[in-house]
């Protein structure tokens, strides 16, 4: 337990615990001259991993710019074709427009806004409902056949329904986006709870645990790596059905972007649409990990 | 030409039959053709389902020649709007395609930056000089009557598409501004289910969804693209690599197309209820597009007044920034319909010159007389026996109410708009009295309808008390 929680000030920079004997790396002797510098190397030496990784992604980024460029530059034809793809500097050229264009930045806000919403409900329904689900025969028994007929469904099947369950399209378009990351959260707090050790309930039991405090102390923290694996597929799933979604708003967000771009057959802005929902993806993603960090300090990284 | 073409076209059919006996020997290489249709926009379906569902492309495609050791394989594939067609063909998946007046000149611009190929019109599949077709609904329950009613209103059409043209036309004929409605996209599926739900005000969409909606039970339409006066159309495209190389192709595919239509207009209701079957939508709103004095006219000739038309939509395009640079006219080629004409013995230059659609005719067995003008007349439609005309709609009406009385079962009726002369489903017609005692005038408006009344001293009637009327009256 100790370990963890200095782990988790470790990852904070600049902290004042960087000054604990266990974190100074033995060469960097404090001296007051090269002060500055020192905490600079040490901070490197901290973050060597993370750093590496970074470095690596970029990398990775970048040759997948430089394929994607060639690849169209000189229209490559190796069975798939890449005739008519935009080049990349078509979509960067897209992006220019579309970054003076305070209508683009709404389009992104509107859909980070109807994501943030419909997965915040999916999240306080999904675990609650997973977590009795495990505890609870009789409940899992009672909704794992719906939750089952209804999760292969895919969201643009769901576009008329959606119509007209609700009264409002923004409404229609949240209920899309809590489809898809509801059942991924579900699923993995089920899961999360069978695979909790019984031998723990057992050692609670013994101990005089009720069932309140068997749930707070026991199953829940056991069970929340996997509700943040659930989290993580959730939050993709989201923004995986938020074409589908966007189709119904006729005005407002990015995936009706991505949508109007095709009805009008324009590929540079397709891909500006599709590039830019996935690196929304990416930071949501980002965000539930960093989440994740703080609530379980225990985790790995 | 109806007949005398028919004959020929049996004539040629045969032959092309003989010929692809005596071609089946022999080492074939094997090309394929890719045709994007859509079955369910109604005024495609002569250039695409028919021609599929008939075999009719067979019939026409060479056989000798170089074509003699050549066997084609067809590859039909179906889309509910024109991009995803222009989308396939520019992957070569598809060589040709069909599709309305703005995602044709969609396709053309599209093109334009493909090396590979470029795209040129090669005939129309149907047209409408006045621009009806395109339409736009409002919930039945709704108070709005006429396209002012709407202001400030929600109003959804599928952005890029013709009636997204109609909806920009009227705007700019009546000097409304850009947010006199509150304008949104909506494909034609979810325009449909929004509408039906009342999340929007009023839905503007391309053939047949004007019709097709309140025929459905939900809608009423409140304003025809004919009001725009712009013609709207569709036609067909073909991908020029595939052309060069196979010319005599494209030329059969024109043939198939004039079989198709004539097949059409033979036996409309016939043709309805195939196409019923084969597309999935009604066959009452089939006949009203492209039945006799339908708001369809079948003819393939590309006339200057629907590239005049494109040439608009253009404009309407570039001024949305949705298109740069485009020439209309160098992206026609006409020379392959010529061509078909020419092998089919028909007269190009004077069928172009040609407004002319087929009408009702025949003899009203109601009140007795010859149908003298096709759009006063109208026609019942009685279930499981035919289509009657009549000379009038008080005639209309009064066959309807005793066709009734003897317990048939009537599908639907029809009568023309008394100022526009547009097809109508009856019951959805507003009528006016007034002048003649016995005569009523359908309006597709109600405000038309007010009009005429007050003016002839008479006053406006729902389908079912012109029924009353024409019976109490008769």
């Amino acid at each position: 337990m100790e370990g963890a929680v200095l782990r988790l000030i470790e990852s904070v920079p600049g902290s004042p615990a960087i000054e604990t004997p266990s974190a100074v790396p033995p060469a960097a002797k404090p001296m007051p001259a090269h002060r500055g510098m020192n905490k600079a190397w040490r901070w490197l030496a901290l973050h060597r991993r993370e750093l590496r990784a970074l470095a690596i992604g970029a990398m990775s980024l970048a040759l997948f710019l430089l394929c994607w460029h060639l690849l169209t530059k000189y229209r490559v034809t190796v069975y798939i074709r890449f005739i008519n793809v935009p080049s990349p500097e078509m979509v960067f050229n897209s992006l220019m427009r579309a970054a003076r264009d305070t209508k683009f930045l709404n389009h992104v806000f509107l859909s980070c806004r109807r994501i943030f919403i419909g997965f915040a409900i999916a999240t306080t329904i999904a675990v609650p409902l997973g977590l009795v689900m495990g505890r609870f025969r009789l409940v899992r028994e009672f909704v794992f056949p719906v939750s089952e007929v209804l999760r292969p469904i895919p969201a643009i099947a769901w576009v008329p329904m959606s119509i007209m369950l609700w009264p409002s399209n923004e409404e229609s378009i949240i209920f899309i986006t809590f489809l898809g990351s509801f059942f991924p959260i579900l699923l993995n707090t089920l899961h999360g709870m069978t695979m909790v050790d019984p031998v723990l309930i057992r050692a609670a039991q013994c101990l005089g645990a009720r069932e309140a405090s068997i749930f707070r102390e026991v199953y829940f923290p056991a069970t929340l790596p996997y509700v943040f694996t659930g989290l993580t597929v959730g939050m993709g799933v989201a923004w995986v059905s938020l074409i589908a979604a966007e189709m119904i708003s006729g005005q407002f967000g990015i995936g009706y972007f991505t949508w109007e771009a095709y009805s009008l057959v324009q590929y540079a802005d397709i891909a500006l649409g599709m590039i830019c929902i996935g690196v929304l993806g990416l930071g949501a993603s980002a965000l539930i990990r960093g989440l994740g960090g703080i609530v379980m300090p225990w985790g790995k990284k | 030409m109806s007949r005398n073409l028919n004959r020929k076209l049996v004539a040629v059919a045969v032959t092309a039959a003989v010929h692809s006996w005596t071609a089946a020997a022999g080492a074939q290489t094997v090309v394929k053709i890719g045709i994007g249709t859509q079955d369910t926009t109604t005024n495609t379906v002569t250039a695409g389902t028919v021609i599929r569902q008939l075999n009719l492309l067979e019939k026409f495609l060479p056989k000798d020649g170089k074509y003699a050791n050549i066997k084609f394989e067809f590859e039909w594939n179906n889309f509910t709007s024109g991009p995803p067609v222009t989308n396939s063909m520019m992957a070569n998946k598809l060589q040709f395609g069909m599709m309305g007046d703005y995602p044709l000149v969609v396709n053309g611009f599209t093109f334009q930056s493909n090396p590979e190929s470029a795209s040129r019109l090669i005939a129309v599949a149907a047209y409408n000089q006045f621009g009806s077709g395109n339409g736009l609904v409002v919930h039945k329950d709704s108070p709005y009557f006429q396209l002012s009613d709407l202001k400030g209103k929600l109003v959804s059409v599928p952005f890029g598409s013709a009636a997204h043209g109609m909806v920009l036309k009227a705007m700019q004929d009546r000097g409304w501004p850009a947010d006199y409605f509150q304008l949104v996209s909506q494909s034609p599926e979810v325009g449909s289910t929004n509408l039906q739900e009342k999340k929007i005000d009023a839905h503007a969409d391309f053939v047949p969804f004007a019709e097709l909606l309140p025929f459905r039970g939900f809608a009423r339409k409140i304003f025809d693209g004919v009001e725009t006066n712009l013609p709207t159309w569709h036609g067909v495209v073909v991908r020029t690599d595939f052309a060069d190389k196979y010319p005599e192709v494209v030329v059969a595919y024109i043939k198939a197309l004039i079989a198709a239509n004539e097949w059409f207009r033979a036996d409309p209701k016939l043709a309805s209820e195939k196409i019923q079957e084969w597309t999935g939508i009604n066959k009452e709103v089939v006949y009203i597009f492209l039945g006799p004095g339908g708001n369809m006219t079948t003819d393939p000739t590309i006339k200057p007044i629907l590239i005049d038309a494109a040439a608009q939509d253009v404009k309407v395009l570039q001024n949305l920034g949705r298109m740069k640079e485009f020439d209309v006219t160098k992206w026609v080629d006409d020379s392959y319909i010529r061509k078909a004409f020419a092998e089919l013995k028909l007269d190009y230059d004077a069928q172009i010159k040609s407004m002319a659609n087929y009408e009702v005719k025949g003899e009203d067995k109601f009140c007795n007389k010859p149908i003298t003008d096709p759009r006063k007349a109208g026609e019942v439609w009685v279930d499981g026996e035919g289509i009657e005309p009549f000379s009038s709609a008080a005639c209309t009406l009064g066959a309807y109410s005793s066709l009734k009385a003897k317990g048939k079962k009537i599908n639907m009726a029809y009568v023309f708009d008394t100022s526009r002369g547009i097809k109508l489903f009856a019951d959805q017609a507003y009528y006016a009295t007034g002048g003649d005692k016995t005569a009523v005038a359908p309006f597709l408006l109600k405000k038309d309808a007010e009009e005429h009344a007050a003016k002839n001293g008479g006053k406006v009637l729902s389908f079912e008390d012109a029924l009353k009327a024409t019976l109490s009256g008769g």
